[in-house]
């Protein structure tokens, strides 16, 4: 178990994950975009904001895989069913609370509930379990956080 | 703008006239006011919700909020200059009242409940008694709430929904077990305040009075910015800024959506089946919608309108749904409500069954948008020029089917000109986008061949040398208004002999009075219906586009005129009686008159 093998998984996982979301995105299972999400809280230039969204994203992977290893690390235990769990509570905790609410709170250009005349939100917010983005937003974001959490589980644990 | 003339308010078995109705919003929902003071529709806590009043669908089960004198009187009202604050005057024998409405604004000073109507009471002069009823009915009057006391103020709930009756100087609320009622006397000089805090899956917040006198205030002065920092200064402005202030009203500010009307069922024929629920965006509005932000000088409106169009439409692409809900979700299944509907136009319904139907002129309208938006200096990102790229690239391989057409016609589906005319401006469009590199342009040799394929089958099919005038579709021998669409979206300019034609053509048929009928065929319906007002805007501009600057200038005149006493349209008007049909306040119709108005100006400089 290293800091370093889940700062790897971290980077495979994320890159997994995007590449599963754009993926979905593309087929029209989902509207949803984290990299867009995430960049557009810089700027409203829209090719600009996906990059720098992407860089944010890939940040964000490393910082749950450091917290995933700290968990890891405290119980004594890591495997990447372990990994599988933990990206199941990761991608629940997204759906609920981290996109749907606090997302909204910070982001100057996402709406809220709350947004009112006459100000005009630049970008819908996501909804209960984001189904604001399409009906297979919850079903596509759970597989990917899932996929993530089995790889930094794996990266973990591996060649242990 | 000054107050309406004073007049008794009048009921029909307890419906006012659609024409009494004044709205107010808070960029989240709308509240329909009745000149008597009641709030007879409020859905909460967004536009699109289920209601707390549907009064106006059903008097005795929707609900409603009546606030009045108990004795007898008049009603003079307006809203107060640059809002959407209305202000309604009781005049009795013994005194007058002044009763301010607002859908609140959140402030940063205090903590504002999650929506807010207040209410304020002013004595101006003599003794005014007063009487008012809260009967809040949840789920389009579905719900009857369960009404009691918390820390002594009226509380009514249902399911994750609450809402309290804050009252203060207006009387003590008598709570029965389905609504909250008091009386008062508003003496000269004094002022009561009834605030009405909702809370939808969060605690309830109870404001102080304070509190919401400062938040009526505020409300006010932050729509007086809102209005004072539109950029029109043409003709006919007054009514134009009021359409302004409509038009924000159906902004969702949570999305930037704009809804096509603020209401559900309201008829387009009294006791007749023509009811829809026109909460929802249709894209056939887009191009109209973005024009009129853009001339009004709302360009975060703009912005964010084409962000969310894109958005909304990205699960379809590329196919368009006729309409998308606000929150950009694209079901809308059409269902019955068990209210009588107004004066027993039935069925209720809400959701649109339209949002199923193929609609090709929606591709145009998209296209236009966008090439309106980059007009302005806006720019398109790669996914939305790549979007955009395919959806002409779609409308080459369908433009030869027939669809329901702009009215939506649920009758079979038939080849619409005006449907066709739309995808020959999506492949123009598209070509003119690609010339200036902000669309890919790899397919452009196509398109440019499967636009001179509609131009030539429209010229073929589409026209008749008889009238002088294309046709509502192929070889058939009726008009439609929204022929005057290839004109204002530019299938062919002014000058073209065909257009001309179809102009005068739509003016000699369709044309009674300042009235413009949509068409005369069938469109699957029983029934008939009133003046559909939009197409009365178009013709004003489809003259003025023509050169006939008097005619349209008269026209609009008359039809500036047809406003009810607060300047707000619903959709179509009895040529007859002058009364209001269809949802109010009416997009559409305030975007015609924007449009209209700004051609003229134009025309006449």
């Amino acid at each position: 178990m290293s800091i370093w093998a889940a700062l790897a998984g971290g980077f495979v996982g994320t890159l997994i994950l995007t590449t599963g979301l754009r993926a979905a995105n593309t087929f029209n299972l989902t509207r949803i975009d984290l990299p867009f999400l995430l960049g557009t809280a810089f700027t409203s230039d829209r090719t600009r904001a996906k990059a720098l969204g992407y860089g944010a994203h890939f940040i964000n992977g490393q910082m749950f895989a450091l917290l995933y290893y700290a968990v890891f690390a405290a119980i004594g235990y890591s495997s990447w069913w372990l990994g599988t769990v933990f990206g199941l509570v990761h991608g629940l905790f997204a759906a609920t609370a981290l996109v749907n609410i606090l997302l909204p709170l910070v982001h100057p250009r996402m709406g809220t509930s709350q947004t009112s005349a006459p100000e005009v939100a630049l970008l819908e917010p996501p909804g209960f379990l984001m189904l604001n983005y399409g009906r297979g937003t919850p079903t596509v974001t759970l597989a990917a956080h899932l996929a993530y959490g089995t790889i930094v589980g794996g990266f973990v644990t591996w060649p242990a | 703008m000054n107050d309406s003339i004073a007049a008794a308010p009048v009921r029909v078995d307890d419906y006012a006239e659609l024409r009494d109705y004044a709205v107010i919003g808070d960029g989240r929902s709308i509240a329909l006011i009745a000149r008597d003071g009641a709030v007879d529709w409020l859905s909460w806590p967004d536009l699109d919700s289920p209601t707390l009043f549907a009064a106006v669908l059903d008097h005795v089960r929707g609900g409603r909020f009546f606030l009045r004198p108990d004795v007898p009187y008049t009603a003079s009202r307006r809203y107060l200059p640059g809002t959407n604050v209305l202000e309604t005057t009781f005049t009795t024998a013994d005194g007058t009242v002044r009763v301010t409405d607002a859908l609140t604004l959140p402030d940063t000073a205090s903590l504002a409940p999650g929506r807010e109507l207040i209410r304020r009471i002013e004595g101006l002069a003599g003794t005014v008694p007063m009487r008012w009823s809260i009967q809040p009915r949840f789920g389009y009057g579905a719900h009857t709430p369960h009404v009691a006391r918390r820390a002594g103020v009226p509380v009514a709930t249902f399911g994750a929904e609450a809402v309290a009756v804050c009252a203060w100087h207006a009387g003590r609320p008598q709570c029965t077990a389905d609504s909250v009622t008091a009386r008062f006397r508003a003496d000269a000089g004094t002022r009561a305040l009834i605030a009405l805090p909702y809370a939808h899956q969060e605690p309830l917040v109870l404001p102080t009075r304070a509190e919401c006198e400062a938040r009526l205030d505020h409300t006010t002065t932050t729509w007086q910015k809102w209005a004072d920092d539109r950029t029109y200064t043409g003709p006919w402005r007054e009514a134009v800024l009021r359409s302004a202030l409509a038009l924000k009203l159906l902004v969702f500010a949570p999305s930037g959506a704009v809804a096509a009307a603020g209401t559900c069922s309201l008829p387009e024929e009294l006791e007749g089946e023509r009811n829809w629920d026109y909460r929802f965006s249709w894209i056939r509005d887009s191009a109209f919608t973005l024009d009129a932000f853009l001339k009004l000088g709302c360009a975060p409106e703009a912005t964010s309108y084409l962000w969310w169009l894109m958005h909304a439409s990205q699960l379809t692409h590329p196919r368009l749904h006729v309409l998308y809900r606000l929150n950009g979700d694209t079901r809308a299944p059409e269902q019955t409500l068990p209210l009588s509907g107004y004066r027993n136009s039935a069925p209720v319904r809400v959701g649109n069954a339209a949002a199923g139907q193929l609609q090709l002129d929606t591709y145009g309208e998209l296209l236009q948008t966008a090439w309106l938006y980059t007009t302005a200096g806006h720019h398109l990102d790669a996914d939305i020029a790549r979007r955009l790229a395919e959806t002409a690239d779609f409308i080459c391989t369908i433009w030869q089917q027939p669809d329901a057409g702009i009215w939506e016609v649920r009758s079979d589906p038939e080849h619409f000109t005006q449907s066709k005319m739309m995808c020959w401006i999506t492949l123009d469009r598209a070509l003119g986008l690609a010339g200036r590199q902000l669309i890919p342009d790899r397919h452009a040799a196509r398109w440019r061949h499967e636009r001179q394929a509609i131009s030539d089958y429209v010229e073929a099919c589409c026209f008749s040398e008889r009238l002088n005038s294309y046709l509502r579709s192929a070889d058939s021998d009726d008009l439609d208004a929204s022929l005057l669409l290839g004109l204002l979206h530019g299938y062919r300019p002014p000058d073209h002999p065909r257009m001309h034609g179809t102009v005068l053509a739509v003016q000699r048929t369709l044309r009674d009075g300042p009235y413009v009928n949509r068409y005369r065929g069938s469109d699957g319906l029983s029934g008939s219906e009133g003046a559909f007002l939009a197409c009365s805007f178009w013709l004003a501009e489809a003259l003025a586009r023509c050169g006939r600057i008097e005619e349209a200038v008269s026209l609009m005149d008359q039809l500036v005129a047809l406003a009810n006493d607060v300047g707000l349209y619903s959709e179509e008007i009895d040529r007859v009686t002058g009364a209001f049909l269809g949802n109010l306040p009416q997009g559409l119709s305030h975007l015609a008159l924007i449009s209209a108005a700004c051609a003229i100006g134009e025309a006449t400089r």
